[in-house]
């Protein structure tokens, strides 16, 4: 019997609930998460370091110089990490579940080491991080994929890392970064390196990197975390890739797939259209080129979209959708997006995205997409996952 | 609209949130600075759940826990963004009891 208010209105008993905050939708479909951020505790990691490194990198970072988002967000003391931190393989299977993933390719936590002076350094953590995931991570879990870390500020101590362990199944693609601090993974210079990743069909990882303002022209003079990270990654990614094509890296490696991360992708019409006008018009110096002088070659073979299309995909996060419904159909359809975007949550950092987007949105993103989208894509992708 | 029970003042923290299922809605219920107030729990962003946020300035705003988007807890209005609101509800104190309306 329902109890009375003092006034005598009749009250209905309310339930206490924990509200699920993701779509059950989202259960029900295939998950491949493509960006998730994986950091073990340096004293885990320590062990695996080789000497001299082991006895001496006593903690990480080696150094202050970054700017973050505590301020931005008005709570100290959780830097990035804003959603937890993900050390060991039990705390990573407990977020896929929470977050309805099926699969998840972790990335190095540990990447700031790009943005050290020292390659051997980097090149030890690196190797590190790689022992780490074979020996105690992929062991509990086929869920558990990564991208492997190298050194790619040095080229070849990266192909020596990818033939080291590349062979491993559970890595799906190397990771690297694209900001100010090195040349484009694009250049002829990282040819050593990709050479290897063809030996084992690994898809390049190009995350953004590098709020490190006082290191990385673009951003002289930022101040804030939304001129830092908000907007600035999108000049590099557009950088990076734009090197990618007119240097003639998929002329050499036709087989080589590139997604990018964090780096926006609304962007791509324009670049795209942009890159093809320039192609008619100003194409000469192609020829004066690395790898275009190599091969005896005057011009890229194929028009600059083509490449984006065949190559290049786009992880998801951070997505901005516009209120106007035509406007956010006509973007993902401008960006070719059905074929072309990967989900990715980008956990824990501070604009984590759930899937709930691709789902929450039928009129733009119908059932098939929305498949794709989750999982579709990266299985095409990623060799090891198809 | 219905009246709803949602329990004894002493089951609600201070400056915490609560959820319940109320008919056919989830709704945030919190308790800050001696009022309660109610929202719709489902944020208008990426769908977090407020009743999980943090009571920040000064009791007066709930900041979503998945990317701490504000909003006014007696209006659920967004703090930056005026056409940006989160659907509020009728709550009050019977006596001790605590009663949603929605």
């Amino acid at each position: 019997m329902n109890e009375t208010s003092h006034s005598g209105f009749e009250l209905q008993k309310a339930e206490s609930v924990s509200p699920d905050p993701i779509n059950p939708k989202i259960r029900a479909i295939e998950v491949i998460d493509t960006d998730f951020h994986f950091t073990p505790k340096w004293d885990t990691l320590r062990a695996y370091l080789q000497e001299p490194f082991k006895s001496l990198l006593f903690h990480f970072p080696l150094g202050s110089m970054e700017y973050n988002p505590e301020p931005a967000n008005e709570k100290p003391g959780i830097g990035q990490d804003t959603h937890g931190t993900a050390s060991t393989a039990t705390d990573v299977l407990r977020v896929l579940d929470q977050f309805g993933t099926d699969i998840v390719i972790l990335n190095p936590g540990y990447n700031r080491p790009q943005a050290i002076f020292n390659e051997p350094v980097i090149a030890a953590i690196a190797a590190a991080h790689n022992d780490y995931l074979i020996r105690e991570v992929f062991p509990a879990s086929d869920r558990i994929k990564a991208a492997l870390m190298v050194c790619h500020r040095d080229p070849k101590m990266a192909a020596d890392e990818i033939r080291r362990v590349g062979h491993h199944r559970q890595f799906v693609s190397v990771f690297t970064s694209f900001s100010a601090l090195f040349e484009s993974i694009g250049t002829a210079k990282y040819d050593v390196m990709l050479d290897a990743m063809a030996e084992h069909d690994l898809v390049l990882t190009a995350h953004s990197e590098g709020w490190f303002n006082h290191f990385t022209p673009l951003w002289t003079g930022s101040r804030t975390w939304i001129e830092l990270f908000g907007n600035a990654p999108a000049g590099n990614c557009m950088a990076h890739l734009a090197a990618m094509i007119c240097q003639g890296m998929f002329d050499k490696y036709p087989r080589q797939k590139v997604i990018f991360q964090e780096g926006g992708y609304w962007w791509l019409p324009d670049f795209m259209l942009r890159l093809d006008d320039f192609f008619m018009s100003s194409s000469g110096d192609i020829a004066l080129v690395e790898r275009k002088l190599a091969a005896g070659e005057r011009n890229l073979r194929r028009l600059p979209s083509e490449y984006v299309l065949e190559h290049v995909r786009f992880s998801t996060q951070p997505i901005t959708i516009p209120k106007n419904r035509k406007h956010f159909s006509w973007m993902l359809e401008l960006c070719h997006a059905e074929d072309l975007f990967c989900f990715s949550s980008d956990w824990p950092h501070q604009t984590m995205d759930p899937a709930n987007w691709v789902v929450e949105n039928p009129d733009c993103i119908g059932e098939d997409m929305q498949k794709k989208l989750l999982s579709g894509n990266a299985r095409k992708l990623y060799a090891r996952l198809s | 609209m219905t009246d709803y029970l949602l329990g004894m003042i002493e089951e609600f923290p201070e400056g915490k949130g609560r959820a319940f299922r109320a008919g056919s809605r989830t709704i945030a219920v919190f308790h800050s600075k001696g009022q309660f107030f109610a929202l719709a729990n489902r944020c208008i962003h990426k769908g977090a759940s407020l009743c999980d946020g943090e009571i920040t300035e000064n009791g007066t705003v709930v900041r979503c826990p998945w990317h701490n988007w504000p909003f006014r807890l007696d209006n659920g209005q967004n703090c930056h963004d005026p056409n940006e609101r989160i659907r509020t509800f009728g709550v009050r104190l019977d006596g001790d009891r605590v009663i949603l309306r929605a």
